[in-house]
C-alpha cells in the first residue's frame, strides 16, 4: 500500500515506528548487562573452608534474652542461614522466626556503616574509629575529672553470660556504677515471684508431665519466657494425643498460646488475681465470676477439674498492677497441685533471665536523667525512647544529659538522639558466651568478618581501658575473645572444644563489681479508676517482640499468627462491642487515654473479651530504618507509667481507654481470605473419643476404599497406582510400561524415591517459624515494604499494598481457621501449614504450555524458573493455591521493588536461583538440599541414610510437627508417620490429586462435661 | 412489467418474505452503478481521518500501558492472586468470539445459500481478520515474560524440549494461527474480482497500480470465474468447521481446568454460541454506520439487517439457555464448592457484572421478536452496543469470580482491574478500529462482484418480459438475442 | 518482467525474515549473560547463546602445558575442590607462590635450554607483593539458574577433559564445549558414555 500518497499511509508508517520502539524496549529490558565476569581467588586459602561448601559455626542467638543455640551456615565468607543447634539444651535444634531473621539484622541496609559523631550543626556525621574513640576518651576523662563518674549510666541489652560481668568490671574500673540490664519483654513479676518461691528466676516448665495446663495470660508460645523450649515441651505434651494434657487458657485476649488451648475463658483484664485466688480457694468463685464476667459454672468446673488433675501446670503472665501477687498465688497453686518438681522443675532452671533490671529501675534512671544528675549516658542495644511509654518522656530526659553515647548498630529512635555512635557488631559477628542453664555455657562466635566498619562493644571498652593508664592493667587481654578464653573454665582447650558443639559445661565468671540497688516504683493507679469505657490490653507482638524486629522485612511481612495482619497496626475488638459501636473491620478507631491517643483500623475478633480492646506492641517506629519507620502506630503512646509495686514490673494492661470511631477507613492488610473452612476438610481434627474409635478401627470417614488410602498396598496417596505423575495410567499390571513412575518396578528404573512430608496438626502450634525459615532458605522476596509500594500508584500508598492484592510469596503459609464461635461463645482455632502438596497427579503439570512445571522421577512437582514464560495457568489450576508469581522485579536490582537492597542480598542462598519478574515459583521441597545430600552420598559412595537431611521448615519447626523424607523407603520416619491412622490428604476425595503431603489430624480435648465432637 | 423492478412501496413496508425477497436490491440498476457507488466509498473524508486518528491514539495509549507493564512487571495490572487471569484473557476471548460471526456469515451462510449475506459478508469477514489479529495479541501481552512467547511454538531447538502438547494454551496457538490464516486467505480470494473491477474503475494512478498488483492479473475470463468459484467454495467449506473448532479450543482453556465454574462440558457449544452472538452484535455495530455514511442503504437493505437480527435473536436464545443450564447444573450437581462459587458469581463482589451479562445478552435481545425493532437501525445499533458490553462481561463473569472463589477458602480474594488493564483494553479497540478504518477506505466494503450477481445484467436491447424476476432467476430471452443461448 | 521481479522481492524478503527468526530462536542469538552474584538473576535472556571457543586474554598467560605436561602436576593440585564441591576452586595466589617463591621469572640457561625471562611469573610475584589476588577472567560459564556441580561428575568418572578439552595442551585456555543444554543432555542420556547415563529431568540442574 502507498506510503507517501495517502495520509493514511503516513500514519501507518508512524505507527510501525512506534511498534518497533516497543519491540526494542522489550528486548532491552529482556537482556541482562553483558559484563566480563572475573574469577577472584583467595590470596591465601583458609584451611577450613571449601568453596561452595557450607561451614556451620555454633553460636548463640541474641534476638531475645533466652539465648538459644544456633548454627551459622556460612559459605565463601558469608553467613546466610541460621539453624537451631541440636546440642543446645534450650532449643535442641529448633529456632523461632525471630531467630531465623537475625541474618536480616546482620545485613540490614540501614545499619550504621561507621561511627557517627554529632557535629556543630547537630547532625550525626560519619567519623573514623580513631576520631570517635578519641572523643569518647576525652568525655570519659572529663566525667572522671569532674568526679561525676559515680552518676553515669550504662543501659545494656540484657544478655546472659560473661559480658554483664565484664561490663560491670569495666564500669567499676572507671568508677562508674553497675549497668542496667534491660529487657522490655521480660516478665519481671513472674521472675521475682519465682525467685521468691523457688529461688530461681525461670524454672523448667515440663508441659509433657502435666495432666492439665492452665495458663492465666501466660503466652508461653509467643514472647513469655523462653518460648522455643516451652514450645518443644508443649508440642511433646500434645503429641501424647489421647492422654495429652487438656489446656485451658484464661485471659482477656486469645493469643497464639490461647489459640492452642482446648478451652478459652475470657475474663476481664485485672480480674486474673481474683480467679487465681478462687482456684486457690482463697477467694470465692462468685466474687471472681462477678469481677471477671465469667459464668460461675465455668470457673467452678475449672476448679474441680484442676483439683482432680495432679500434676497440673498453672502459669500466669499478666502485666497488671498486681502481677507479682498473682504469680505468687499461681506458684502456691502449683505447689498444692504437686506441680513443683514434676511440671515445674526449679532444678532445671533456665538462667537466661537472671539479672534483668526491673522496668522501675529503667524509669528511675530516666528520672535521674531528667533531674540532670547524669553527666554521661551509654546505651547498648536498647531503645528506651521506643520501648517505654511516651508518658515517661524519655526524649525530654535524654535532652538533659550533656553527652550520650550509643553502641547501637541501627539508627533507632534513641541512637538518633545520641551524640556519639560507636556501632556494635551484630551478634553473628561477635564473640561471647551465654549461660542458658546452670552448669551450661553456650559460646558465641562470629560466622564471618564484619559486614560494615563496626566494632564489638567489648573490644571498644578494652581499647578505651588500655588508653587509660590507670586501669589498663586490669584489661590486659588484647581483645574480648582473649578475655573470654582466659576466664573460661578449662581454658583454651575447653573453649575450643565448646566451640565445636556450641556448648560447654561450667559457669561463667561472676561479676566482682557491686550490683546496683533497685528502685522502689510507684504503683499503677488501679485499673478501675482509669477513665474510658473499654479495657486496653497492649501485648508484645510475637514477631516483632519489643519492636527490635521491625527493621527486618521477614518479620514485618510475617503475618501475626492469630490475626494474620502484617505491615500494619490494628485494634482488636469483640464483635458484640463492634456492633454496639457500629464498627466494622477496617474502620479506623481512636483509642484515647489520659496519656494520649492512637488511631488504627479495627479488627473485629471473637478472640477478645467484650469489654476489651487490644493492640500489639512493636510497630509505630519513627526511625529504625526503611522497613520500620512510619509503619503502624505505637500503643506505648497511650500507656500510663505504672508498675506492679511488688516486682517493679511495668503494668502494660492497667488502663482503660475511650474508643471512638473516626469514620475513616483503611483496608486491613491481611493474608486471610475466608477464616472458615466451609466444610472443606482442610484442617481436620478429632476428639479424644473419635481418636479411640479410629484406633479401634471403627473408622467412620473415608469409608469407601480409594486408591491412596491406607487400605491399599501403598502408602496413602504416595505410592498408590494412581499416584503416577499426570502422565501415568491406572493399571493393575505393575509391569505396564505406562505404570506410574513411583512403582518400584517402573520400567525407567528411576523410581527410587518419593519425597514426601507429614504435618502433625496435633503438634503444630501455628507459630510460623517454618514460614521465616522458608524465606531464609529459598530466597523468597518480601513484597510489601513501603518503598516497594511507591511505584505502584494504584496500590494503597501504605506498606502492605501488595499484600492487599494477595501477592505475598510465602511458599509455606499457616492457614488459621476458626471453628464454632458464631454464637459468640468459645471457639476453636485450627492451624494448617499449606505448601505445595507435590501431588502425584498434579493439576498444574499438564496445563503448562512450555513444560516449566513437571513431575520429577523422585516425586517432586518441579517448577523450572528459567523455562517459565508466565502464563500463570498452573496457578489457576492449583486447588491449593500454593503457587506464587513474581508480579514485579523483586529479584532485579534495577527495579524499584527489588527485595534485597544492599546488603540484604548477601543473605541470599547461593544454592537457590533468585527469580526475576514474570515467573511462577513455589515450594520445591528444598530440592537444593535433596541434591546436596545426594551429591554428598555419591561422593562418599553410599546411599542416602534415612533422615539424613530435612527441609528448612522441618528443621526449624519448634513443634517438630513437620517431617520430611522418602516415603518409598520404610526406614525413613516419614514413611512410618504417613501410615498413621490420623493421616489425610487435603482435597484428595474431591480431586484425586494424590498429594505427597500427609496431614495428621489434630486431637481436641473437650471439657470433661462438654459433649464430644467439635 | 418494467425491465427493472423499482423499490416496491408495499415490499418495503411489510418487509418481503425471507429468504426469497431479501436478496434483491431494488435501488441498484446497473453493473456500472455498483462499481461507481462502491468505488466512490474509497475516497478518504475528514470524518474518516478524525476517526482514524482517534483509533490510533487509543492504540498508542494501550501500547504505552503495555510497555510500562513490560518494564515494571505484571503487577501494575490489577491481578490479585489467585485471580491470575484478568482483563486480558477476558478481552482475548471477547475478540476471538467477535471473529466468529464473520466466518459464519461469509462461509456457512454462503454454503447454505442465504442470500442476505451478500452485501454484509465483506465487512464481516474483514472484521473477523482484524478481530483475530487483535485477539492474538492478548495471550502474548498477558505473559509474565512476553519476550519468550515463541517457546509456545514447537520448533526444533538445542534444548531438545518441546511445548507441552497437553496444554490447552498450546492448542490455542494452533487454533488462532489457523483461523487467522484461513480467514485472511478467504478474505483475499473473495476480494480478487473486486480488485480487478477497481483496477479498471480507479482514476488515481497509484491506487490503480496497487489494485492491479493485488488483482493478480484477473482478466474476467470464464476460466478464472470457474476457478474462482471452486476456490471460494472450497475455502468456505474449509473455514466452516473452524467456526466450531476454534472457539471450542478456546473454551478448553477453561473447561480443562479444575476450577469451579470453569470445569464444565457445556463450555464448547456454549462458547461457540456466545461467539456468534457477540460477532453478529459487532456486525451491526459496524455495518449500520457504514451503510449510513457510505450511502449504501440500498445495498445493505433493511431486509438484510432484519434477517441478521433474526440470527442474532436465535443465538441470544441459545446463550440464554446455556446460562440457565449452567446455573441448573451448579444447583443439581450438589457440589458445595460449585454452589458457593455460583453464589459468589451472582451475589459476590461482581454481582452487578452478572446482571449486566444477563440483561444485555438474554433480556434486551428479546425485543427482536418485534419486527418493527428488527427493522429499526437505531435500535439495532443501540442493541448491538449492549450486546458487545454484555458479551465482554459474560467472559469476565465466567473467569474472574471463579478464580477469586476457588477450592481454598483461605485464598478467597477480590479482584479489581487497574488503569493499565483498562488502557490495554482501550488499546485493543483502537488497534481493531484502526485496521478496519484503513480497510474500508482502501478495499470495497461491499462485495462488488457478488452484488453484481443479483442485479440485472447489462442487456443489448430491452424486452418486455426480460429481466430479473423477484426470485433472482433469469427469464428466457428472445432466441435471436445473441450470446444468450447456452 | 522487471516489475514481476520487483514483486518477487516482497515475499522473498518475508521468507528470509521468517527463516532468520527461526534460526535465531534455534541458536538463540541473544547476548551471553555474565552474572556474578545470584541476586543479579534476570530472566530476560534466553541463555541459549554459547561463546564456544572464547579465549579471553588472562592477566597472566598461564601455561597449562608447562605445569601439567612438563611438570606432571595433577589438575586437583590447583583446582583442589573439584572432587569435593560443586566449585572446582581457583588456586589461591599463595598456592602459586608455594613454588614461585623459589622459581623466579629469570631462568638461567641450563642443560641445553636457553635462559628465559617469564613475564607471567614476574606479574604473579607483583600481585603477591601487592597482596592482590589475580583477577582471572572466567571462561566456562553457565547461567546462574543452572546449578552445575563438579563433584558428582568427577566422582562419576567424567574426566576434566571431557568438558574442558585438552587443557594440558592449551597455552591459552579457551571454551572447549558449547556448555548449552543440549550438550549436557546428550551426555546425560548416555550418548557419550553409557556408564555416564544419568537423570536428565529439569530439576537435576534447575532449581
Amino acid at each position: 500500500m502507498s506510503e507517501n500518497s495517502t495520509p493514511s499511509g503516513v500514519r501507518r508508517r508512524e505507527f510501525l515506528k512506534v511498534l518497533g520502539a516497543g519491540g526494542v524496549a522489550t528486548a532491552a529490558i529482556g537482556c541482562s548487562s553483558d559484563r566480563v565476569e572475573k574469577l577472584i581467588p583467595y590470596l591465601n586459602h583458609p584451611d577450613e573452608t571449601v568453596p561452595m561448601v557450607s561451614n556451620y559455626y555454633a553460636s548463640t542467638c541474641r534476638e531475645c534474652s533466652a539465648g538459644c543455640g544456633v548454627l551459622l551456615e556460612t559459605r565463601d565468607g558469608r553467613t546466610f542461614k541460621l539453624e537451631g543447634n541440636p546440642d543446645h539444651p534450650l532449643n535442641r535444634g529448633a529456632l523461632c522466626a525471630r531467630g531465623q531473621a537475625a541474618v536480616q539484622g546482620l545485613y540490614n541496609p540501614d545499619r550504621y556503616r561507621s561511627p557517627m559523631v554529632r557535629n556543630r550543626s547537630g547532625q550525626l556525621v560519619a567519623a573514623t574509629w580513631d576520631q570517635a574513640l578519641k572523643l569518647m576518651e576525652q568525655k570519659l576523662g572529663e566525667v572522671q575529672k569532674g568526679g561525676r563518674a559515680g552518676s553515669t549510666l550504662f543501659l545494656n541489652r540484657h544478655e546472659s553470660g560473661s559480658f554483664p560481668a565484664f561490663l560491670d568490671e569495666w564500669l567499676a574500673a572507671n568508677g562508674m556504677p553497675a549497668h542496667l540490664s534491660v529487657d522490655p519483654l521480660a516478665d519481671n513479676a513472674v521472675i521475682a515471684a519465682n525467685r521468691q518461691s523457688y529461688g530461681v528466676s525461670w524454672p523448667w516448665l515440663a508441659f509433657s508431665a502435666a495432666r492439665l495446663i492452665v495458663s492465666i495470660g501466660a503466652d508461653f508460645l509467643d514472647t513469655w519466657g523462653a518460648n522455643v523450649p516451652q514450645q518443644l515441651e508443649f508440642a511433646d505434651a500434645r503429641a501424647r494425643l489421647a492422654d495429652a494434657p487438656r489446656f485451658v487458657y484464661v485471659g482477656p485476649r486469645r493469643s497464639l498460646t490461647g489459640c492452642n488451648a482446648d478451652q478459652w475463658i475470657a475474663c476481664r483484664p485485672g480480674s486474673e488475681l481474683a480467679i487465681a485466688n478462687a482456684l486457690l480457694g482463697k477467694g470465692s468463685v462468685n466474687d471472681a465470676a462477678t469481677a471477671s464476667d465469667v459464668p460461675v459454672a465455668t470457673l467452678q468446673a475449672l476448679k474441680t477439674e484442676l483439683t482432680g488433675a495432679r500434676p497440673a501446670l498453672v502459669l500466669s503472665g499478666v502485666a497488671g498492677s498486681d502481677a507479682m501477687e498473682l504469680a505468687l498465688a499461681v506458684n502456691e497453686l502449683n505447689r498444692q497441685l504437686g506441680a513443683v518438681g514434676t511440671t515445674v522443675q526449679p532444678d532445671r532452671a533456665i538462667t537466661s533471665f537472671d539479672g534483668i533490671a526491673t522496668d522501675a529501675d529503667v524509669i528511675a534512671a530516666v528520672e535521674a536523667m531528667r533531674a540532670g544528675q547524669v553527666p554521661l549516658l551509654m546505651i547498648r542495644g536498647v531503645n528506651p525512647v521506643f520501648t517505654t511509654p511516651k508518658a515517661a518522656a524519655v526524649v525530654d530526659a535524654l535532652k538533659k544529659v550533656p553527652f550520650k553515647v550509643s553502641f547501637s548498630s541501627y539508627p533507632d529512635e534513641t541512637s538518633e538522639l545520641c551524640d556519639l555512635i560507636l556501632p556494635d557488631h551484630h551478634a553473628i559477628e561477635s564473640w561471647g558466651d551465654a549461660q542458658p542453664m546452670a552448669n551450661v555455657i553456650a559460646v558465641q562466635q562470629p560466622g564471618m568478618a564484619p559486614v560494615y566498619d563496626t566494632r564489638q562493644t567489648a573490644d571498644v571498652l578494652i581499647t578505651l581501658a588500655k588508653a587509660n593508664a590507670g586501669i589498663a592493667a586490669k584489661f590486659a587481654a588484647p581483645n574480648y575473645m582473649r578475655w573470654l578464653i582466659d576466664r573460661y573454665p578449662g581454658g583454651t582447650s575447653a573453649f575450643t572444644l565448646a566451640l565445636e558443639k556450641g556448648v560447654g559445661t561450667g559457669a561463667v565468671a561472676a561479676s566482682t563489681a557491686p550490683r546496683r540497688a533497685t528502685a522502689i516504683p510507684k504503683t499503677a493507679a488501679p485499673i478501675a479508676q482509669t477513665a474510658g469505657d473499654l479495657f486496653l490490653v497492649v501485648y508484645p507482638s510475637c514477631s516483632l517482640g519489643d519492636g527490635s524486629g521491625a527493621n527486618k522485612p521477614w518479620l514485618q511481612e510475617f503475618p501475626d499468627p492469630v490475626t494474620k495482619i502484617c505491615w500494619q497496626s490494628w485494634v482488636e475488638i469483640n464483635q458484640q462491642t463492634a456492633v454496639k459501636l457500629g464498627v466494622d473491620t477496617g474502620d479506623i478507631l481512636r483509642v484515647e487515654t489520659a496519656q494520649g491517643a492512637v488511631e488504627a483500623p479495627a479488627y473485629v475478633f471473637m478472640g477478645i473479651q467484650k469489654d476489651t480492646v487490644a493492640m500489639a506492641f512493636g510497630l509505630g517506629h519513627t526511625a529504625y530504618g526503611r522497613y520500620a519507620a512510619g509503619v503502624g502506630v505505637n500503643p506505648g503512646d497511650v500507656l500510663p507509667v505504672g508498675f506492679d509495686a511488688k516486682s517493679g514490673s511495668f503494668a502494660w494492661t492497667a488502663t482503660r481507654a475511650k474508643v471512638t470511631k473516626t469514620g475513616a477507613y483503611t483496608p486491613i492488610v491481611t493474608t486471610e481470605g475466608s477464616a472458615r473452612q466451609h466444610g472443606r476438610g482442610i484442617a481436620q481434627a478429632l476428639t479424644v473419643r473419635e481418636l479411640a474409635d479410629l484406633a479401634a478401627g471403627r473408622v467412620t470417614e473415608h469409608a469407601e476404599a480409594m486408591p491412596g488410602m491406607p487400605n491399599t498396598e501403598y502408602l496413602p496417596g504416595l505410592r498408590s497406582p494412581m499416584a503416577a505423575d499426570a502422565q501415568g495410567v491406572v493399571s493393575s499390571n505393575i509391569k505396564h510400561k505406562e505404570q506410574g513412575m513411583y512403582s518400584p518396578d517402573h520400567w525407567s528404573g528411576m523410581a527410587k524415591r518419593r519425597w514426601a512430608m507429614t504435618v502433625d496438626l496435633a503438634r503444630c502450634t501455628g507459630c510460623q517459624a517454618c514460614v521465616t525459615a522458608c524465606y531464609a532458605e529459598n530466597n523468597i522476596p518480601t513484597v510489601a515494604a513501603p518503598y516497594q509500594e511507591s511505584h505502584t500508584a494504584f496500590l494503597h500508598g501504605v506498606a502492605g499494598g501488595n499484600i492487599l492484592k494477595g501477592r505475598e510469596m510465602n511458599w509455606i503459609r499457616l492457614e488459621r481457621y476458626w471453628e464454632g464461635g458464631e454464637d459468640g461463645g468459645d471457639f476453636e482455632a485450627r492451624f494448617v501449614p499449606m505448601l505445595c502438596q507435590h501431588c502425584g497427579n498434579a493439576p498444574c503439570e499438564p496445563v503448562c504450555p512450555v513444560y516449566a512445571t513437571y513431575h520429577s522421577p523422585d516425586g517432586l512437582n518441579v517448577q523450572v524458573y528459567n523455562r517459565c514464560v508466565g502464563t500463570r495457568y498452573c496457578s489457576n489450576n492449583c486447588p491449593y493455591k500454593v503457587r506464587y508469581f513474581n508480579w514485579f522485579g523483586y529479584g532485579e536490582p534495577a527495579r524499584p521493588q527489588y527485595a534485597w537492597p544492599e546488603r540484604l542480598s548477601w543473605q541470599l542462598n547461593p544454592d537457590v536461583t533468585v527469580r526475576g519478574k514474570g515467573v511462577m515459583e513455589k515450594c520445591s521441597f528444598c530440592v537444593q538440599r535433596i541434591r546436596e545430600a545426594e551429591h554428598r552420598a555419591k561422593a562418599e559412595g553410599r546411599e542416602l541414610r534415612p533422615d539424613e537431611f530435612t527441609t528448612s521448615c522441618a528443621q526449624a519447626c519448634p513443634s517438630r510437627a513437620i517431617t520430611f523424607g522418602d516415603a518409598a523407603d520404610n526406614d525413613w520416619t516419614v514413611a512410618k508417620l504417613a501410615l498413621d491412622k490420623r493421616g489425610y490428604h487435603v482435597f484428595q476425595e474431591q480431586l484425586n490429586t494424590f498429594p505427597a503431603v500427609v496431614y495428621l489430624k489434630k486431637v481436641n480435648h473437650p471439657a470433661p462435661a462438654a459433649p464430644a465432637g467439635v | 412489467m418494467a425491465t427493472v423492478t423499482r423499490p416496491d412501496e408495499e415490499v418495503l413496508r411489510l418487509g418481503p418474505n425471507i429468504p426469497e425477497a431479501n436478496i434483491q436490491l431494488p435501488g441498484v440498476e446497473k453493473y456500472e452503478q455498483v462499481t461507481r457507488e462502491i468505488q466512490r466509498t474509497l475516497y478518504p473524508t475528514k470524518l474518516w481521518f478524525a476517526g482514524l486518528s482517534v483509533a490510533i491514539i487509543c492504540m498508542l495509549i494501550g501500547l504505552g500501558a503495555w510497555m510500562w507493564q513490560v518494564y515494571m512487571g505484571l503487577g501494575v495490572a490489577g491481578y490479585s492472586p489467585p485471580v491470575m487471569w484478568g482483563v486480558y484473557i477476558v478481552t482475548f476471548v471477547f475478540w476471538v468470539g467477535i471473529g466468529h460471526a464473520g466466518t459464519l456469515i461469509s462461509a456457512i451462510l454462503y454454503l447454505f445459500r442465504a442470500g442476505f449475506r451478500t452485501t454484509i459478508y465483506r465487512a464481516a469477514e474483514a472484521m473477523t481478520v482484524f478481530a483475530i489479529m487483535t485477539a492474538g495479541l492478548f495471550p502474548i501481552l498477558h505473559l509474565g515474560r512476553p519476550w519468550k512467547f515463541f517457546w509456545l511454538i514447537p520448533y526444533p531447538n538445542w534444548r531438545l524440549i518441546w511445548p507441552q502438547f497437553k496444554s490447552p494454551l498450546v492448542w490455542d496457538v494452533f487454533a488462532i494461527l489457523t483461523y487467522l490464516t484461513v480467514s485472511s486467505t478467504f478474505l483475499y480470494i473473495g476480494l480478487l474480482p473486486d480488485f480487478a473491477a477497481l483496477r479498471d474503475a480507479e482514476p488515481r494512478p497509484l491506487r490503480k497500480h496497487i489494485y492491479g498488483v493485488l488483482s493478480l492479473g484477473w482478466r474476467n475470463s470464464e476460466l478464472e470465474w470457474r476457478h474462482f468459484a471452486r476456490a471460494y467454495l472450497f475455502l468456505a467449506a474449509f473455514s466452516t468447521p473452524l467456526v466450531l473448532s476454534v472457539h471450542s479450543t478456546v473454551s478448553f482453556d477453561f473447561a480443562m481446568a479444575d476450577t469451579p465454574g470453569w470445569h464444565a462440558t457445556l463450555f464448547a457449544p456454549y462458547f461457540v454460541a456466545g461467539a456468534i452472538f457477540s460477532g453478529i452484535g459487532m456486525v451491526f455495530t459496524i455495518i449500520i454506520p457504514i451503510r449510513r455514511w457510505f450511502h449504501l442503504k440500498h445495498y445493505v437493505t433493511l431486509n438484510h439487517l432484519d434477517a441478521a437480527a433474526k440470527l442474532c435473536l436465535f443465538t441470544s436464545l441459545v446463550v440464554g439457555t446455556a446460562y440457565l443450564t449452567e446455573f441448573f447444573i451448579g444447583w443439581i450437581g450438589g457440589n458445595s464448592m460449585e454452589q458457593s462459587y455460583w453464589w459468589n458469581r451472582v451475589f459476590g463482589q461482581w454481582w452487578w457484572a452478572a446482571w449486566v451479562m444477563l440483561t444485555c445478552n438474554c433480556v434486551l435481545p428479546l425485543t427482536l421478536f418485534v419486527q418493527r425493532l428488527r427493522r429499526n437501525t437505531t435500535w439495532l445499533f443501540t442493541l448491538s452496543i449492549f450486546i458487545n458490553l454484555g458479551m465482554w462481561f459474560e467472559r469476565f463473569v465466567i473467569f474472574d469470580p471463579s478464580l477469586s472463589h476457588e477450592f481454598e477458602p483461605w485464598q478467597w480474594t477480590r479482584y479489581a482491574p487497574t488503569y493499565v488493564d483498562w488502557a490495554i483494553l482501550l488499546g485493543s479497540f483502537g488497534w481493531f478500529t484502526m485496521w478496519f478504518m484503513l480497510f474500508i477506505k482502501n478495499f470495497p466494503v461491499v462485495a462488488i462482484s457478488e452484488v453484481k450477481e443479483i442485479v440485472p445484467p447489462p442487456l443489448r436491447t430491452p424486452h418486455p418480459v426480460e429481466g430479473i424476476e423477484v426470485t433472482g432467476m433469469r427469464l428466457a430471452f428472445e432466441p435471436e438475442t445473441p450470446g444468450e443461448r447456452d | 518482467m522487471t516489475k514481476r521481479r520487483k514483486r518477487a522481492v516482497v515475499p522473498g524478503l518475508a521468507a528470509l525474515a521468517v527463516v532468520a527468526v527461526v534460526l535465531s530462536a534455534y541458536t538463540g542469538a541473544t547476548q551471553q549473560p555474565d552474572t556474578v552474584i545470584k541476586d543479579r538473576g534476570s530472566w530476560g535472556y534466553s541463555a541459549a547463546s554459547s561463546p564456544q571457543g572464547r579465549s579471553p586474554v588472562q592477566p597472566i598467560a598461564f601455561p597449562h602445558p608447562t605445569h601439567v605436561q612438563t611438570l606432571g602436576m595433577n589438575c586437583l593440585y590447583c583446582h583442589f575442590s573439584a572432587n569435593k564441591s560443586p566449585d572446582p576452586g581457583m588456586p589461591a595466589v599463595g598456592t602459586c607462590m608455594g613454588c614461585h617463591l623459589v622459581i623466579g621469572p629469570n631462568r638461567p640457561a641450563m642443560n641445553g635450554r636457553p635462559a628465559r625471562k617469564s613475564e607471567g611469573i614476574a606479574t604473579l610475584q607483583k600481585y603477591w607483593a601487592q597482596k592482590k589476588p589475580v583477577p582471572w577472567v572466567r571462561i566456562h560459564h553457565v547461567p546462574d539458574y543452572v546449578n552445575f556441580a563438579h563433584m558428582p561428575h568427577i566422582n562419576a568418572g567424567v574426566t576434566c577433559q571431557t568438558c574442558h578439552g585438552q587443557v594440558q595442551q592449551m597455552n591459552r585456555v579457551y571454551q572447549y564445549a558449547s556448555l548449552n543444554m543440549g550438550w549436557c543432555i546428550n551426555c546425560h542420556v548416555g550418548n557419550v558414555n553409557p556408564k555416564w547415563k544419568a537423570r536428565y529431568d529439569c530439576s537435576v540442574c534447575h532449581y
